[in-house]
């Protein structure tokens, strides 16, 4: 075996790739599928939460703000427990920004509510004196895109295999279920009435009357994701 | 010969540079620098010996014994037996490296979130030593930094709620907050009982329900401090469990005349939902800071 690989370079060449590419993946792959799996109390995200993000991500937030905590004291004390890789299981793509021209938001939701939020969105150096984030008014007004959010809800359960519809274990033993709509219609049927609690909390005359016409405004969409963000 | 001329010129040179360079500091009785040049003698003389050696051996030696069967387009290889040396330190080498990746490494591995536990426990007993014993203004006074960084975002820097988008924690507790307890019931702060809404609130002095007017005189007395109108009211049908000065009893219900250490922390803890809007639990602080931020929240309404 080993006489005839001396002999001929290029099968030679060929099984020094495939003996290196093998020892490789022997010791990467078993730390990569230990650190991708979702970490207990990861959940995916519901029709609305992901319309949010989509709003998120359109707004380019991920510019000024990161979504990683890194394992320092100064970084633990103000943004709370450190990431792990686990927890972006389901962030397609992960937000982790580069920047912190803004705080950190990766358990954003542990600290802020949602009048704050509404406040803080509406006019930013109201709540905050001196912040220079700019003001997002139109997300009062502008829709959210409920149709793209439930796309990509039955893409990455079809092609990932995204647990929705199924119990996902939560750090205190319990164990809760994040609901995929069957239909188009079903899916929005459900982000509206997660809207309708969100929007019971705001106190925006406009977006109170949006939601109440079966219409769900962006800034109702992010709050909710801001919210899950723990 | 020609390479023993050779060395010896060399050895010769060696040494000339090296008296060159340190010669002129050495000497008639400077022991150490006798003898140091006695050293690098001997180096030079040891290594082109050891050179001599070598090329001459490449030289004059010819390789013999029996040819291995392989063939490089004519280049063929002896079948030399291992050197005892290079075998042994294979082995151990080899020992070496088994040991290393089951225990050497993996028991003594960097790891990033070691060094974070170790920088904050060393960070925390440092804390819990310096912090153990504060007095009063000490404890006000990290309380306000603590409040800075942690609460004013929604509370403002004056800790006035910012026109009503929060709690204003210079007083007590707000007209319409009474009201929309009273109307909506509590159960913010985990006790046993929570608080009725107004369907279940009694007023002893008339033995009915509470009314409309009744709920405005006493949100108002409540909120002015508990002063004026309205500790009838008050008396009937609040005082059973928030105290005949509303101060609140433990295990039953908070107070509501004023601020104290304990239910800060109370709130801090459980998060809550009123009038205003919802705050959410903190868990960022730890016990000291917790007391800290109560001293300071309190003294505000002092």
């Amino acid at each position: 075996m080993f006489h005839w690989l001396e002999k001929h370079p290029f099968f030679f060449a060929v099984a020094v790739f495939v003996t290196i590419a093998f020892a490789g993946l022997v010791e990467i792959l078993p730390n990569f599928a230990e650190a991708s799996r979702p970490t207990i109390g990861t959940k995916p995200y519901s029709t609305l939460e992901l319309a949010g993000r989509h709003v998120y991500i359109k707004n380019s937030c991920n510019a000024c703000h990161s979504q990683l905590i890194r394992p320092f004291k100064s970084e633990t004390d103000r943004y709370g427990t450190y990431s792990l890789s686990g927890e972006y299981a389901y962030d397609r793509p992960f937000l982790w920004g580069s920047k912190r021209t803004g705080p950190d938001l990766m358990r954003i939701g542990n600290v802020r509510t949602t009048d704050w939020h509404e406040n803080h969105m509406w006019d930013p150096s109201g709540v905050i004196p001196g912040s220079i984030m700019p003001a997002y008014r139109w997300m009062f007004a502008n829709e959210a895109d409920v149709d793209t959010a439930y796309a990509e809800q039955v893409t990455v359960n079809k092609v990932f295999n995204v647990p929705y519809n199924k119990p996902i274990p939560m750090k205190d033993g319990s164990t809760e279920i994040v609901m995929m709509g069957a239909s188009l219609d079903a899916a929005k049927a459900e982000a509206l009435a997660d809207a309708k609690v969100i929007a019971a909390d705001m106190k925006n005359q406009d977006v109170k009357d949006m939601v109440a016409s079966g219409k769900i405004p962006e800034i109702v969409a992010l709050i909710a994701y801001l919210n899950s963000l723990k | 010969m020609k390479l023993w001329i050779g060395g010896a010129i060399f050895v010769a040179i060696l040494m000339g540079i090296t008296w060159m360079m340190a010669g002129g500091d050495i000497g008639a009785n400077d022991t150490m620098g006798s003898l140091a040049m006695l050293g690098a003698l001997a180096t030079a003389v040891i290594a082109i010996f050891v050179s001599i050696k070598y090329v001459r051996q490449i030289q004059e030696e010819k390789a013999g014994g029996d040819l291995a069967d392989e063939n490089w387009d004519g280049i063929g290889e002896y079948k030399n037996e291992l050197p005892m040396g290079w075998a042994l330190l294979f082995l151990a080498t080899t020992i070496w490296a088994v040991w290393y990746y089951l225990v050497g490494y993996p028991l003594n591995a960097y790891s990033q979130i070691g060094e974070y536990n170790e920088e904050v426990a060393i960070h925390d007993s440092e804390f819990a030593g310096k912090h153990a014993n504060m007095d009063m203004q000490t404890l006000v006074k990290m309380g306000e930094s603590v409040f800075i960084v942690q609460c004013s975002q929604c509370h403002g820097l004056a800790a006035d709620g910012i026109d009503g988008k929060a709690a204003n924690l210079n007083k007590r507790i707000e007209e319409n907050g009474v009201r929309h307890a009273i109307m909506n019931g509590a159960n913010n702060l985990g006790y046993a009982a929570p608080m009725p809404d107004r369907n279940g609130l009694f007023n002893m002095n008339t033995g009915a329900l509470i009314t409309d007017a009744e709920i405005a005189t006493v949100s108002k007395y409540v909120a002015n401090g508990m002063k004026g109108a309205g500790e009838d009211v008050f008396q009937g049908t609040c005082a059973a469990c928030h105290g005949s000065d509303g101060k609140g009893m433990e295990f039953v219900a908070p107070s509501i005349a004023d601020f104290n250490p304990e239910l800060v922390a109370t709130v801090l803890k459980h998060g809550k939902k009123g009038a205003i809007g919802a705050m959410p639990a903190f868990d960022l602080l730890n016990e000291q800071q917790i007391k800290a931020v109560g001293a300071y929240v309190t003294s505000l309404s002092k």
